[in-house]
């Protein structure tokens, strides 16, 4: 009976594991969507040592272990060959090594199964613990860190790296059972019992505190309180040691710099996500983009969190199998738990007893501080997932303290010691489980309801990543010529901004730089967010965990014209805006310097220090003095330039200086100071429109139209609706005053300056005399320069009424 | 095509970690009934219990259930108005497959064949214990509720 469960048990966990390998070896397959891809196979090997292993320890369970709990090694193996496949998916080469430390610990394991007796532990308890103590001292001389950063936790040697303190807190639970077991029957003082287990408790903590491994210290503490409590049944011990952590916590928030820093990463992970909040952050965005259903084995990108492999495996998990994974996960660590507390009610003597709560004590606290960690539950401490995370002191003692825990649960026929006062076993068993329960809560929380504005966070790359796969929309201009596209093979698709004088206005989509111009006000419809069914969003996050491929967008811009204006702004630093005054569509927006978007990398660095901003977008972006400049707007209204500030307003006010224009990107509004007010060459172009079409400033619009898979193209609107400003033929008047003699359009140009610097303006447009649609003209040179300004703008306009 | 199949692969992995959790619970589901329909099973043999009062008056019990108390009191199994009886006296119950007897910090105390018990005591058919006043004989019933064969001998060689 007691066999067959374990054996039917460990077939699940073996199917469990072999879907998953299977959907591993297939993940590059459905990224890819291609069979041509290259599927992975070498995880299987892991599979493989995973299967004899168990095989073998069935057989000796039989044989030595006839009557130990059925649930507890199946449940052990299903995590540990979960969190191996896991850790080869990431990074195979530990996957191998995992694979060995698994073999080196279920063999040991298998040598410990033939002990019939527990009472040497009992015996040795202060040989074992000095032995412990001396590693662990060691430690502090010769200790070493793998990874070369981080404390010096490991003894290691021919590049084998062993960390005492894992062991040592299994010796911990031996020692405080046996000397608790020993004392017991005495009934001495509270405090008799307690001191000796004190200093040596102390000592362990303040080793460890030594080290800077924090984590471990706390576990100590808290498994020698909770050991402590179920010996005595004094409730006043858990108080004592939870206001203890408390002051040990805030000492070290002063004190202790690492203290400090992953406190203040908890409480305040907003603050610095780049920095020392950069795990946390990464840990919770992995959890939202595997939201209920996860991402599928393989296919998410659990490796962007750092130590994916040990301390945030459990995020890795969570992206890829979702809460559904997550919460069967911690259901088998909660199997794990109360079948742990069931053994020790039902162990045959005290140090047994003691022994085996002790045990499901370590490995409910590691696993609730580890996941808790991962979920901003609790503050992060470098601990390991029992049986799961990477590396191999920690699997080694995880099943140790399983084969304690067998061995305690195998009864030769003997009843259960008495039991005086069961209350501190159930209030361990409860505190285990409600703790999962958090744990399995806090995950939902992130996963389902901060899962959206999570995934949107620029610091998620799996964007950028998706985009590889996924083609992005591309970018056209009026006549559908393609400014930006995105091509390649799926796997390297690659962003290319053929237009690249636009490169300011356009923008990019680039990994380190992020977004930028449309390409990021267009971010929606170009990744297929917007504009595409929803039942088409949904089945490409549930089948590949990526946005549907993107939507082409339709410009305003008319290239040729552009092309002509950026050709006149070679070499000059200053902004183009010529409008559909009727329409108010933008046929060329030049922002001088400009940049090559394509070569981001290599001089991003250099962009953002350059003095110039060839960044910034100027025509919508950029404030300039204005000075006379605004003039002909004035005149406009009140037929007269000398106006008192009330009048000056209403005109800034009419022409809409005082608002950022509607622009379907981002544009800033005018601003005031007491000398001087500042407009954009976008906020100019409008206003001059007014002067073009008879009095109405028009709504600007850059994008014309997005072509969904459904509709074909369709038409975007403005985003805004026009404003009358007053008579036409007011308006009309003032435009005819700036006539300019032998063309059709009028002009004006103006310089103005401020303290630092001094512009060039022209504005301009033609006249109602014109009859094909309305065009509006503004032209701005940072430089004071009327007569090169004149030669552009008259040039350009010349263009268009002479093509 | 593929990411079908995918998708299908990833249920059935979904269903593969609940499947497991689902047979965890039925087992244990399972071995608790069985545990309940094991103890209600267990057959637990009834007692006969012969009281020799003071007085010379003599009074025959025979019980089915596990748990007798034996006192003054009228919500005693076995009530007696002997002086020398406390209100509740002794217990006899039925556990690890035997009958036991315990004091229940009676004034005058209990005692085993002249014995003063102070821990429960292990009871076999032909003790005598003694309450009080009164003397008391027990026999164990058979498990499966007939006499047992030496007692049967011992009474029908008495009568």
């Amino acid at each position: 009976m007691r066999g067959n469960i374990q054996a039917s048990l460990l077939k699940l966990a073996g199917l469990f594991l072999v879907l998953q390998a299977s959907l591993i070896t297939l993940s590059p397959i459905v990224r890819e969507r291609s069979w041509g891809a290259v599927p992975l196979w070498t995880h299987w090997l892991a599979l493989l040592v995973w299967g004899i292993l168990i095989l073998r320890v069935q057989r000796a369970f039989a044989k030595s272990l006839p009557d130990a709990d059925p649930y507890l090694f199946p449940v052990a193996a299903f995590l540990s060959g979960w969190g191996m496949l896991t850790i080869w998916r990431l990074e195979p080469a530990y996957g191998a090594r995992q694979a060995l430390w698994l073999f080196l610990s279920v063999l040991v394991f298998m040598a410990g199964m033939q002990l019939t007796s527990l009472k040497f532990l009992q015996r040795y308890k202060y040989i074992l613990l000095v032995g412990g103590l001396g590693l662990t001292t060691l430690t502090l001389i010769f200790g070493t860190s793998p990874s070369g950063v981080g404390p010096r936790l490991w003894l290691g040697a021919w590049n084998i790296y062993f960390q005492p303190s894992e062991p040592l807190k299994l010796i911990l639970i031996v020692y405080l059972a046996a000397y608790f077991s020993d004392k017991l029957p005495y009934r001495l003082k509270i405090v008799h019992i307690l001191y000796p287990t004190m200093i040596l408790g102390g000592i362990m903590i303040l080793l460890l505190a030594a080290q800077r491994d924090l984590g471990t210290a706390s576990i100590f503490l808290a498994l020698y309180a909770m050991i402590a409590y179920l010996a005595t049944n004094r409730r006043r011990l858990i108080v004592i040691s939870v206001l203890t952590l408390v002051v040990m916590g805030i000492a070290g928030y002063y004190f202790v710099n690492i203290v400090q820093i992953r406190v203040e990463t908890w409480l305040y992970p907003w603050n610095d996500p780049q920095g020392g909040s950069y795990q946390v952050i990464q840990s919770l965005i992995a959890i939202a983009n595997g939201g209920v259903e996860g991402r599928g084995p393989g296919l998410g990108n659990p490796g962007l969190v750092p130590v994916a492999l040990s301390d945030f495996v459990y995020a890795a998990i969570a992206e890829e199998t979702g809460l559904i994974g997550t919460v069967g996960m911690l259901a088998l660590f909660g199997i794990l738990f109360a079948r742990g507390i069931r053994a020790a009610l039902h162990a045959p003597d005290i140090f047994r007893r003691l022994l085996a709560g002790g045990v499901s004590a370590y490995f409910g606290l590691q696993t609730i501080l580890i996941v808790g960690g991962n979920t901003r539950l609790l503050p992060l401490t470098g601990v390991t997932l029992p049986f799961v995370s990477y590396g191999g002191s920690s699997l080694f003692t995880s099943f140790t303290a399983l084969l304690l825990l067998l061995l305690v649960s195998n009864p030769v026929d003997e009843e259960p010691a008495p039991l005086e006062n069961p209350a501190p076993f159930f209030a361990l068993h409860r505190f285990l489980l409600l703790g999962l329960f958090v744990c399995a809560l806090c995950t939902g929380w992130w996963a389902l309801v901060r899962g959206p504005d999570l995934l949107s966070r620029t610091d998620n790359l799996r964007r950028v990543i998706a985009e590889k796969y996924v083609p992005r929309g591309a970018i056209l201009d009026r006549s559908n010529s393609p400014i930006s596209v995105t091509s390649g093979a799926v796997g390297s698709l690659r962003r290319r901004y053929l237009y690249t004088d636009l490169a300011p206005v356009v923008g990019y989509n680039e990994a380190t730089y992020g977004q930028a111009g449309l390409e990021s006000a267009l971010d929606g419809y170009l990744r297929g967010l917007q504009g595409s069914p929803a039942s088409t969003i949904w089945l490409n996050r549930l089948l590949y965990g990526t946005s549907p491929p993107g939507l082409d967008v339709r410009l305003s811009i008319d290239l040729p014209l552009q092309s002509r204006a950026d050709h006149l702004m070679i070499g000059k630093k200053g902004a183009v805006i010529l409008l559909d005054a009727g329409s108010g569509e933008i046929l060329v927006m030049a922002s001088h310097p400009t940049f090559d978007a394509n070569r981001l990398i290599e001089t991003g660095a250099g962009l953002l220090a350059d003095p110039d901003k060839p960044l910034i977008n100027r025509p919508a972006l950029g404030l300039y003095p204005t000075d006379t400049v605004v003039r002909p707007f004035a005149e406009a209204l009140y037929a007269s330039a000398n106006l008192s500030r009330e009048q000056w307003q209403t005109v800034y006010e009419k022409f809409g200086f005082l608002r950022s224009p509607p622009l379907q990107m981002e544009t800033v509004s005018s601003v005031s100071t007491a000398v001087e007010f500042y407009v954009s060459p976008l906020q100019m172009a409008l206003a001059s429109a007014a002067l073009c079409n008879g009095g109405e400033v028009p709504a600007p619009r850059i994008v014309l139209a997005v072509n969904t898979p459904r509709e074909g193209w369709v038409v975007l609107p403005a985003e805004g609706t026009p404003m009358k400003v007053g008579q036409p033929s007011a308006m009309t008047e003032a435009a005819l005053s700036y006539a300019v003699q032998e063309g059709s359009f009028w002009s004006y140009i103006g310089t103005a300056r401020d303290d630092v610097s001094s512009v060039t303006w022209f504005i301009g447009g033609t006249l109602p005399s014109w009859q094909a649609s309305p065009l509006t003209l503004v032209l701005l040179l940072e430089e004071d320069d009327p007569l090169e300004a004149g030669r552009i703008g008259g040039e350009l306009l010349g263009a268009l009424t002479n093509p | 095509m593929t990411a079908a199949i995918f998708l299908g692969l990833r249920i059935v992995l979904a269903l593969a970690l609940y499947l497991f959790l689902w047979r965890v619970l039925q087992t244990l589901r399972r071995e608790v009934e069985s545990h309940g329909v094991f103890l209600a099973a267990q057959i637990k043999p009834g007692i006969q219990v012969e009281a020799k009062m003071e007085n010379g008056a003599e009074h025959h019990y025979r019980f089915k259930q596990t748990e007798v108390v034996i006192g003054r009191s009228l919500h005693c199994d076995i009530s007696l108005s002997d002086e020398a009886l406390s209100a509740s006296h002794a217990r006899l119950s039925y556990h690890h497959g035997q009958w036991w007897l315990e004091d229940m910090e009676s004034t005058n105390g209990t005692f085993l064949n002249t014995h003063r018990i102070v821990v429960p005591t292990v009871l076999v058919t032909g003790d005598q214990f003694r309450c009080g006043n009164t003397l008391f004989s027990l026999r164990v019933d058979l498990a499966d509720g007939r006499i047992s064969q030496g007692i049967q001998n011992e009474i029908g060689g008495s009568t």
